[in-house]
C-alpha cells in the first residue's frame, strides 16, 4: 500500500519550465485525479515520477524511487502512451515479453487478457486495434504485475461509454482494496465520478491539491439562488453583509458569500418574502475552468458571443479569467466581470 | 541482468522483422553459394576455368559471399538491420517507456540489448557461412576441392567479428539519433557512397592526391580489411598499406566502441 510522494519536481525545455517545483502526495485507498489544461505538464510530471524524463525533484513509492524498485511492474503499473506496443507484435506476446522480465507466469498474462476483454484478440497484431483496444492492452500491461500503484495518463481516451464505465469501476475497485491510483483525464465529468482526491496543475505549477469536494467548494460558481418579489431590497441587505449579488432575471438573485440559512434569516428579519431559496453547487468542470483559466498554455482564439451580441476573443476571456484566478478567494466580483467575458 | 536478457530475447523472437531479415540473409548466402558452386563445378578443369589458388580459397569465398575477395558483405548489412530495429522500435513505437517501466536500470537494458543482438547475429552469420559451404560441397563433392580448411575457419571467425562489429555500430548510431530510418540510410550510404566520394575527392584533387593512401583509414575501408586481408591482398603491417585485418579491426572496432560508449552515456542521461 504505497504512498506516492512527489517533491520539487521540475523540468525545463529550452529554458522554459514545463514543470516547476511541483510537490504533492497520493494516498493509498484513493483515486487521485490529475488535472490540468493541455500543456500544463501532466504527462511530463508522470514521466518524471517514473524516472523516464530527467529533471529536478524526487518521487518515491513508499519511500523508494521508481528506478530503485526491483521488478517495478510488481509495484507500479503505468500507462503513459496511447499505444505503447509494437504494432506487429501479437498482443499476448507483448504481455509475455513484459511478464518474462518480471518473473510473472504466462497464466497471469492470460488472466489480464481475460480481465481486459482481450482474449479474442490475444493472438492478433495490435496494428489492427482501435484506440480503445490499444488502451485496454496498455492497461493490461499496467495490471500485469498486480501492482499496488497505478499511474495512468488519459486511460479513458478512445474508450466507448461502456469502456469508460468499466475503467471507472476497475479503478475504484483497485483503490477500494487499499491501493493507489494516480490518473489524469480530460473527462472532468468522469473524473468527478471516479476521483476522491485531486491534484490540479497549470503551467507546470500546483494550483490545488486535496479532496475533490474541497476543490469544488472553493468555486465562486457555488451560489444561492433566491427568488423574491422584493429582490431589490434583499440585494441591498445581502450586499451589506459582504456577499456578492448577481441579478439573474427579474425577481431572481444569485448570491455568493452567504449560506442559504443566513439569507433566509436576513429576509425573515427584514420581512422580505421569499419564493425560492436554493443552493447551486458548482460542477467539477466549472471549478476546474475557474481555477485554471489563468494557467492555459495553449488556448483557442475563436470568437465568443457576449450577452449583448458582440464578439470578443477567447484571449480576452483568458485575461479576465486571470483576474478571477488570482482573486479566487475573494467573493466580491460581480456580474460585470462575467459581462466582460 | 537475467531479467533484461529474458526481455530482450522475448523481444527479438516475437517480432517478424527478425525472421525476415535473418531469412533473407540465409537466402542470399544460399543463392550466391548455388550460383558460384554451379559455375565452379562446370568450369573446373577447363583451360580458362578457376585456378588452383581460386579453388583453395573457395571455402572462405563461399562462406563470406566473396567479401573475402573484396565485395561488400551484403549479408552483414542485412543482419545489422536486426540491430537497428532493436533500438529503432524502442523510439519509433514508444516502446522505450514500456521497456523502462519494466526494467528500471538503463545500463542493464542497454547491455542486454547488445548482448542478445550480438548472439543472434553471430549465430545467424555462422549458419549462413556453413550453409553456403554445404551448398558448395553438394556441387563440388566429386572434385578435389577442400572447402573446409584452416583458411575457412579463419574467414568464419573474421566474418563473425565483422558482422558483430557492424551490427553494434548500427545499434550505437540508432541509439544516438533515435531514428531508425536515418540509421538505415546511413548504414548503406556511409560505406557505399560517402567513403567512395571521399576516396574520389582524394584521387581528383591535386593537393590531396599525394595523400590518397590515407583513405585506407576510413572506417568501412578499414573494416573491409577484416574480410579481404587474404592471399590476394595480403596486409603489409598493422596499419600499413594495405593494413592487416587486425589493423582494420582496431579502426572499425574503435569507432564502434566509441559510438557505443557515447550511446550508453546518452541513453543513461536523456529523456526516454
Amino acid at each position: 500500500m504505497a504512498v506516492i510522494e512527489a517533491r520539487g519536481l521540475g523540468k525545463t525545455y529550452d529554458g522554459k519550465a514545463a514543470v516547476d517545483d511541483l510537490s504533492f502526495e497520493v494516498q493509498p485507498g484513493s483515486v487521485t485525479g490529475f488535472l490540468g489544461p493541455n500543456g500544463a505538464g501532466k504527462s511530463t510530471t508522470m514521466r518524471l515520477m517514473l524516472g523516464l524524463d530527467r529533471g529536478a525533484g524526487t518521487t518515491t513509492f513508499d519511500g523508494v524511487p521508481f528506478t530503485a524498485l526491483h521488478r517495478p511492474m510488481h509495484h507500479v503499473g503505468a500507462l503513459l502512451e496511447a499505444k505503447p506496443f509494437h504494432p506487429t507484435r501479437k498482443a499476448r506476446n507483448h504481455l509475455r515479453m513484459l511478464a518474462v522480465a518480471s518473473g510473472i507466469p504466462t497464466r497471469r498474462v492470460d488472466e489480464v487478457l481475460e480481465q481486459l476483454g482481450l482474449t479474442a484478440v490475444a493472438r492478433k497484431r495490435p496494428k489492427t486495434f482501435s484506440l480503445g483496444m490499444g488502451q485496454r492492452l496498455g492497461l493490461a500491461a499496467a495490471l500485469l504485475g498486480d501492482p499496488h500503484t497505478l499511474i495512468l495518463d488519459e486511460p479513458a481516451n478512445g474508450l466507448d461509454p461502456q469502456g469508460i464505465q468499466w475503467i471507472r469501476e476497475l479503478l475504484k475497485g483497485f483503490a477500494a482494496s487499499g491501493r493507489s491510483v494516480f490518473v489524469s483525464s480530460h473527462l472532468l465529468s468522469e473524473m468527478a465520478l471516479m476521483a476522491d482526491q485531486l491534484v490540479v496543475i497549470g503551467r507546470g505549477r500546483l494550483i490545488a491539491s486535496g479532496p475533490i469536494q474541497d476543490f469544488v467548494k472553493t468555486s465562486r460558481r457555488n451560489a444561492v439562488l433566491v427568488r423574491s418579489p422584493q429582490a431589490g431590497e434583499l440585494a441591498d441587505l445581502v450586499r451589506a453583509q459582504g456577499a456578492t449579488v448577481e441579478p439573474v432575471e427579474p425577481g431572481l438573485l444569485s448570491v455568493v458569500g452567504l449560506e442559504p440559512q443566513a439569507i433566509g434569516d436576513l429576509a425573515f428579519d427584514a420581512s422580505i418574502r421569499l419564493h425560492e431559496l436554493a443552493p447551486r453547487v458548482a460542477t467539477l468542470e466549472e471549478a476546474f475552468l475557474e481555477a485554471t483559466g489563468a494557467a492555459q498554455e495553449f488556448e483557442a482564439h475563436g470568437v465568443a458571443t457576449t450577452p449583448d451580441g458582440s464578439g470578443v476573443s477567447r484571449r480576452s476571456q483568458a485575461r479576465s479569467s486571470t483576474t478571477e484566478g488570482e482573486a479566487r478567494s475573494s467573493t466580491t466580483e460581480g456580474p460585470d466581470e462575467e459581462g466582460d467575458a | 541482468m537475467i531479467d533484461a536478457l529474458r526481455y530482450e530475447w522475448m523481444r527479438i523472437v516475437t517480432i517478424r522483422s527478425t525472421y525476415w531479415l535473418t531469412g533473407l540473409a540465409l537466402a542470399f548466402a544460399l543463392a550466391v553459394a548455388v550460383a558460384v558452386s554451379w559455375g565452379f563445378a562446370s568450369e573446373i578443369g577447363d583451360p580458362g576455368g578457376p585456378s588452383d589458388l581460386d579453388i583453395s580459397e573457395l571455402g572462405p569465398w563461399l562462406g563470406t559471399q566473396f567479401a573475402r575477395g573484396g565485395a561488400p558483405h551484403f549479408l552483414g548489412f542485412l543482419l545489422a538491420m536486426v540491430g537497428i530495429l532493436a533500438w529503432g522500435h524502442e523510439y519509433r513505437h514508444g516502446m522505450v517507456r514500456a521497456t523502462l517501466t519494466t526494467l528500471s536500470s538503463r545500463t542493464t537494458v542497454w547491455a542486454a540489448k547488445y548482448l542478445v543482438v550480438v548472439v543472434w547475429v553471430a549465430v545467424a552469420v555462422t549458419a549462413c557461412f556453413f550453409a553456403a559451404i554445404f551448398v558448395g560441397w553438394l556441387f563440388l563433392r566429386d572434385y578435389a576441392v577442400d572447402l573446409v580448411n584452416a583458411g575457412t575457419y579463419e574467414a568464419w571467425g573474421r566474418t563473425v567479428l565483422y558482422t558483430v562489429l557492424l551490427a553494434c555500430l548500427a545499434m550505437a548510431f540508432t541509439g544516438l539519433v533515435r531514428n531508425q530510418t536515418a540509421a538505415l540510410v546511413l548504414l548503406f550510404l556511409w560505406p557505399l557512397a560517402i567513403e567512395n566520394v571521399i576516396t574520389l575527392i582524394f584521387f581528383l584533387v591535386p593537393g590531396l592526391r599525394d595523400h590518397s593512401d590515407l583513405t585506407r583509414f576510413l572506417p568501412f575501408s578499414a573494416g573491409g580489411r577484416i574480410h579481404n586481408d587474404s592471399v590476394f591482398s595480403a596486409g603489409d603491417t598493422l596499419f600499413g598499406n594495405p593494413m592487416t585485418w587486425v589493423g582494420g579491426a582496431v579502426i572499425f572496432g574503435g569507432l564502434t566502441l566509441a559510438l557505443m560508449v557515447a550511446s550508453l552515456a546518452w541513453f543513461r542521461t536523456r529523456d526516454a
